[in-house]
């Protein structure tokens, strides 16, 4: 599926002032897919339409990302993304989710899981930003003001296309991919965004999140590509073991976007993953007859 | 004509990044379009142009020039067959949130855009424009975009794709100089909607009608911009005493305002073809000026 296909396949849910894109594809227990920096929920493209043959999966392009809200009127940080989609997933009307979450992404899926724990039935974080280990150097590089003023949108393709080749997979990829994920960047509204995408990513509001890992009780996946060049796989061990009953696993052959790397060794893992690990229950549900008839519901 | 630099927003430096700003928030728009970017290649007269425009700019006199300038245009093509191209592309639910803001962002501004144009263009050739008001005594319109209002994103002037370059060459060819019009270079976000849309505005502008009717509001415009409540005060003369090629600006505001009612012509068939779609879908409100600043004012 080329970018183009992907955007097509958006819909729109409007959050006061903002408005996020998203992906909502198949039915079944929803799954949500959050992507991270550069890139958008086209990211999720190789595995949402396996995914979709029994789950609800819902991707959103974070606020300030792909085609979600790009004007200069919000804070992009991940606490704030996360207060995001969460009034997103009250909008859908999603009670709780199996939240899966790349690097920033998985950043957000920290902070809904530990924030707002009654949406999150299911935790799996792959290649996530922690602790300290980000921000990384060329996203740095890229959030400071006089970066975003000496570049053109053209430039910014070119300079992170080989970057992106060279850290991000360990395995050939083609140019259309390279091309989508960078897409909705390579316009001066996109590339403007993405600075302020890459100045929001803060070490902050992971480093808030260490003490209070040890309380999550949420069945959580940890899948991390072993040849990871921009977050070492220790960053993944270190979290499997901060969470209580996570499992680590390290996907071999495969770089920083490891769903690209190797999909489907990824697609094997969470498939499993979801078929094994029983959600957390957060909220009571209620019958038919209870939500027909109240409490008074007849027996 | 020889083709002019257009300044772009992150590029702007000195006076005209200043202006910049000061244009974005009194037109009350999220960016700066083609024709602003044009006159922008000439700093110096930029930044006389805008002093000698901006008292007008942000009074409730223009914005009702303007708004009554673009119910013409709509009236003039509500009875003209409908376009289609809206229904005839295939475009997803977050797409057609996106094109219909950048519609309405276009709606919006270029009315506004036309009369300065058109004011500017006869203050150069040494005519009398604006009223003899005294400055600061009308109704002014808040500052700032609205919350609404889509970001300004479009695709590069020469874009990488060999089908849209040509489909561009196209467009100025047909319209004229200086460049791709602003609301073609956002609609190219989408490129068979573009596409689409203009097989089916190209052949109507070489009607008979059409071009009658791009004369009448051109006149229409320039009577509007003459009742203007505060002269602008612009001249060659002064052009050239700061040092710009007086003929040079002349001849690219000639050309500005030689092709604007024909793009309003087609630009309000584009809007027309949305459903539902507002026609003034960003009303200025009132200016909300503190009790100390108005009594400083009429001290």
């Amino acid at each position: 599926m080329n970018w183009r296909e992907w955007q097509e396949r958006q819909e729109v849910a409007e959050l006061g002032n903002r408005f996020l894109s998203y992906v909502d594809w198949g039915s079944g227990p929803p799954v949500v897919l959050l992507h991270g920096i550069p890139t958008w929920s086209y990211l999720w493209s190789g595995i949402a339409q396996g995914l979709a043959v029994s789950n609800r999966v819902l991707a959103p392009d974070l606020l300030g990302y792909g085609f979600s809200d790009k004007r200069d009127r919000f804070d992009r940080s991940i606490a704030r993304q996360a207060e995001a989609v969460e009034a997103w997933l009250d909008r859908l009307g999603v009670v709780d989710a199996t939240v899966v979450g790349h690097d920033v992404g998985g950043g957000v899926a920290l902070q809904l899981a530990v924030r707002f724990p009654q949406r999150v039935g299911r935790l799996c974080l792959m290649d996530s930003v922690c602790y300290d280990a980000w921000p990384k150097g060329l996203m740095a590089q890229l959030g400071t003001p006089g970066m975003a003023r000496r570049l053109t949108p053209e430039r910014l393709t070119r300079f992170l296309t080989p970057a992106l080749k060279r850290k991000g997979f360990a395995t050939p990829q083609t140019a259309e991919l390279l091309e989508g994920l960078l897409a909705p960047y390579a316009t001066e509204v996109g590339m403007v965004s993405l600075s302020r995408d890459a100045v929001a990513l803060n070490t902050n509001h992971t480093l808030e999140l260490a003490s209070k890992l040890g309380h999550l009780a949420v069945p959580t996946l940890v899948l991390w590509g072993e040849k990871d060049g921009l977050l070492p796989a220790k960053f993944g061990e270190r979290l499997a073991w901060d969470i209580p009953g996570a499992r680590c696993v390290k996907v071999p052959q495969a770089g920083h976007f490891l769903m690209w790397d190797a999909p489907h060794a990824v697609a094997m893992e969470l498939f499993d993953f979801l078929e094994r690990a029983a959600p957390v229950n957060h909220v009571p549900r209620r019958s038919v007859a209870e939500e027909l008839f109240g409490s008074e519901a007849p027996v | 004509m020889a083709r002019v630099k257009q300044v772009s927003e992150h590029g702007a430096e000195g006076g005209v990044e200043r202006v910049y700003h000061e244009l974005r928030r009194t037109m009350r728009v999220t960016g700066v379009d083609v024709s602003l970017r044009t006159w922008a290649a000439y700093p110096r007269f930029f930044v006389a142009m805008w002093e000698a425009m901006e008292p007008n700019v942000e009074t409730r006199a223009f914005e009702e020039a303007a708004l009554g300038l673009w119910q013409e245009v709509l009236d003039s093509t509500v009875q003209w067959e409908v376009l289609g191209a809206w229904n005839a592309v295939t475009l997803g639910p977050s797409q057609r949130f996106h094109a219909r803001g950048a519609l309405e962002l276009y709606e919006t501004m270029q009315p506004r855009v036309l009369l300065m144009v058109s004011a500017v263009r006869m203050a150069l050739e040494g005519q009398v424009v604006g009223q003899s008001g005294a400055l600061g005594t009308l109704e002014r319109l808040e500052r700032g975009v609205p919350s609404r209002m889509a970001a300004m994103e479009w695709v590069a002037e020469k874009p990488a794709d060999a089908a849209l370059r040509s489909l561009f060459a196209d467009i100025v060819k047909t319209v004229g100089p200086p460049g791709v019009p602003g609301e073609y270079r956002a609609m190219a976000c989408w490129p068979s909607y573009l596409e689409t849309a203009w097989r089916r505005l190209k052949p109507r502008m070489k009607d008979e009608d059409f071009q009658e009717e791009a004369d009448r509001l051109l006149e229409s415009a320039r009577r509007r911009a003459r009742a203007l409540p505060y002269p602008v005060a612009l001249s060659r003369e002064r052009v050239a005493a700061l040092g710009e090629d007086a003929d040079a600006v002349l001849k690219v505001t000639q050309a500005l305002e030689r092709r604007s009612p024909a793009l309003l012509l087609n630009l309000s068939r584009m809007v027309q073809d949305v459903p539902d779609m507002l026609r003034q879908p960003m009303p200025g409100a009132s200016r909300l000026v503190p009790d100390w600043v108005a009594a400083e004012e009429l001290r």
